[in-house]
């Protein structure tokens, strides 16, 4: 008797004989990427995000005019041909400001992820396997913290450092990994009671080959998930400060400063699309990184529900 | 109240008072080791601004600066201001929590309304476009940040409106509070902030409503229901939605969190006179006492709503005890 096996999206027709029934290996890699690539939104998700990485390196050597020139254009002139956006109050011109807004944003996002990883994993997977004391002072700094809005020590050590991109970084990466050394904590806690670790352990391997090679490959899957969405997290507490007035030292361009200034040109009686662009553009990209975000948690994490 | 729930309810004030001794020392750190004071406008020099320090007892070790503070705040006192020159901190942090609280509350009960809604809706329409339409609305209304919206709502309701209807249709725009009072008036000023603030949050809530839903749904008890021959909305409202509460009570704490941060930031936006304003207006002016009351005032509000929300958690769930 033959059996066939059809692989779900390759269509590839696979005749065994002798009456086994033979199942195509799947890695859990290529699984998740499967299903991943399935999720319409996540795709086109993922898309948007590859264009605004593109837009942000052209940004870094091209805009249409010098973004920090006053008098590119006339004071809030209307969106046109030659000024896509249209020109903010000093006459500078709106699109290329937005374009270059999106670097600060993307830098805050990926190296807020980058700290979040590392600090984050590692904490966590100290504080869950080894337990005892260690555990107790970092849960304990986590359950302090825990209770914070993140926006408020972000605000107060942000003006302690001063106006820099690097020190919006850092002030919201000083809280920001603390909920992914909760998660890693958790998952640490119940792989290390796992038979593969005791054995890992009687057969005498070290403290950190157990942690980096039994229990971090393990607990990768929502470790993955949770950077992702500390991206948009970040992009979004980065965008509040800005808008707050804890922007970026001037003229640098972002997103939250940008629609700051057209909030209050808009109080002031002129028309809003300085407010509304670098809105959408923000709102847009913020969209784009939770729909990957759950594209990425449904193929990786599929335990996980919210 | 059980006897483990008070030692329970002991447990957790012990943890407040720790965070907030560390979160308030930090603070305090940090503000006052901002370059410049709060003095520097009046365009004192030498012997009169020492004068002023020494007076304000800014002139002396952080550590002892913190010390008599702490000594105050035990008491309730939060200190002086030093820009409004003598005023007492704790009345102004306290006018001020009453009115963003109103905000906060309106904001927390719009967004656990919608969530609910939306979240029960998807759920037992699965996989039709309703389901779609609510769980789409649902990631960009946390998507989108609560400034957007907040200006988008000053757009629309103060200038279009205003302008299309010439002036017939007036949003009053810059709720002062209402100390006292209140009305249709308060209620219609106060619902722009809130739905600015809410629609962030109930996105959170209107997911995790629908997956807890649709889990609780697939149990045999609401078959058992249904063989019965009860109703679908009572199945729906008193069998499955109550026990697809647990889930949502979870992610409260995340919800009480992202209410605060957003009625930080409208307050600024709107410019609502509460603590997030202020907490922004005093860190500009280096007014330390208003920064660290602010931030103490947040703290103690943000431990007793986790407390309240985990109590409120066995109300929910009888099974669990502390």
């Amino acid at each position: 008797m033959a059996t066939t096996v059809i692989s779900p999206d390759t269509d590839v027709v696979t005749e065994y004989a002798g009456g086994t029934l033979a199942r195509e290996q799947v890695s859990l890699w290529r699984d998740g990427l499967r299903r991943l690539r399935r999720n319409k939104l996540a795709v086109i998700a993922m898309v948007f995000l590859v264009l605004l990485a593109l837009e942000t390196v052209v940004s870094l050597f091209w805009t249409p005019y010098d973004p920090n020139l006053v008098g590119a254009c006339p004071t809030y002139a209307f969106p046109s041909a030659q000024h896509l956006m249209g020109c903010d109050d000093l006459g500078r011109d709106e699109l290329s400001r937005v374009m270059v807004g999106t670097q600060v944003s993307l830098a805050v996002g990926l190296a807020t992820a980058f700290v979040v990883l590392v600090v984050g994993v590692l904490v966590g997977l100290i504080a869950g396997y080894l337990r005892g004391w260690i555990d107790a002072l970092i849960s304990l700094i986590i359950n302090i913290f825990y209770g914070v809005p993140p926006i408020l020590p972000a605000i107060a050590l942000y003006v302690l450092l001063g106006r820099s991109v690097q020190n919006i970084i850092i002030a919201i990466s000083a809280t920001a990994w603390m909920d992914m050394a909760r998660l890693v904590r958790g998952q640490a806690l119940s792989i290390r009671e796992r038979e593969y670790v005791e054995a890992a352990r009687s057969s005498g391997s070290k403290t950190r080959k157990i942690l980096f090679t039994h229990v971090f490959p393990n607990a990768l899957g929502p470790i993955i998930v949770q950077a992702t969405f500390s991206i948009p997290i970040a992009i979004l507490t980065a965008a509040f400060l800005t808008f707050l007035g804890f922007g970026v030292p001037p003229p640098q361009a972002d997103w939250g400063g940008i629609a700051s200034e057209g909030l209050q040109s808009l109080q002031a009686g002129f028309d809003p699309y300085i407010l509304l662009f670098p809105s959408i553009a923000i709102s847009l990209t913020l969209l784009a990184f939770n729909f990957f975000g759950d594209g990425l948690r449904d193929a990786f994490d599929p335990r996980q529900k919210r | 109240m059980t006897r483990g729930t008070l030692v329970y309810i002991v447990q957790r004030a012990v943890l407040i008072a720790f965070t907030v001794l560390v979160v308030s020392f930090g603070v305090f750190y940090v503000v006052h080791s901002l370059p410049g004071n709060a003095f520097i406008s009046d365009r004192l020099h030498g012997r009169a601004l020492q004068l002023l320090l020494h007076q304000y007892g800014l002139d002396q070790p952080i550590i002892i600066q913190y010390w008599n503070w702490l000594k105050g705040a035990i008491h309730g006192d939060l200190g002086i201001s030093l820009v409004t020159r003598g005023a007492a901190v704790t009345p102004i942090v306290m006018q001020e929590l009453s009115v963003s609280a109103m905000v906060g509350g309106a904001a927390l009960v719009f967004t656990v309304g919608l969530g609910l809604l939306f979240g029960v809706l998807a759920a037992i329409r699965q996989n039709t476009w309703v389901d779609y339409l609510f769980t789409t609305f649902a990631v960009i209304g946390y998507s989108v940040p609560s400034f957007v919206i907040g200006s988008l709502g000053i757009l629309v309701f103060a200038q279009w409106l205003n302008t299309v209807t010439s002036g017939a249709v007036y949003y009053p725009l810059p709720w002062q509070g209402t100390y006292g009072g209140g009305g249709i008036s308060t209620l219609i000023s106060i619902s722009l902030p809130a739905i600015s603030i809410g629609l962030y949050t109930s996105g959170q809530i209107t997911r995790i409503t629908r997956a807890s839903m649709l889990e609780v749904t697939q149990q045999d008890y609401i078959r058992t229901a249904r063989a019965k021959g009860l109703r679908a909305r009572v199945i729906t409202i008193r069998h499955a939605l109550r026990n697809a509460l647990v889930p949502v009570m979870s992610i409260m704490p995340s919800t009480v969190l992202g209410i605060l941060t957003g009625v930080l930031v409208i307050e600024n936006i709107y410019g609502i006179p509460g603590l997030g304003k202020e907490f922004v207006e005093s860190i500009f002016t280096h007014d330390y006492n208003l920064t660290v009351g602010v931030f103490t005032i947040y703290t103690v509000l943000i431990g007793v709503a986790n407390l309240a929300v985990d109590l409120l958690y066995a109300v929910v769930d009888p099974r669990i005890r502390y």
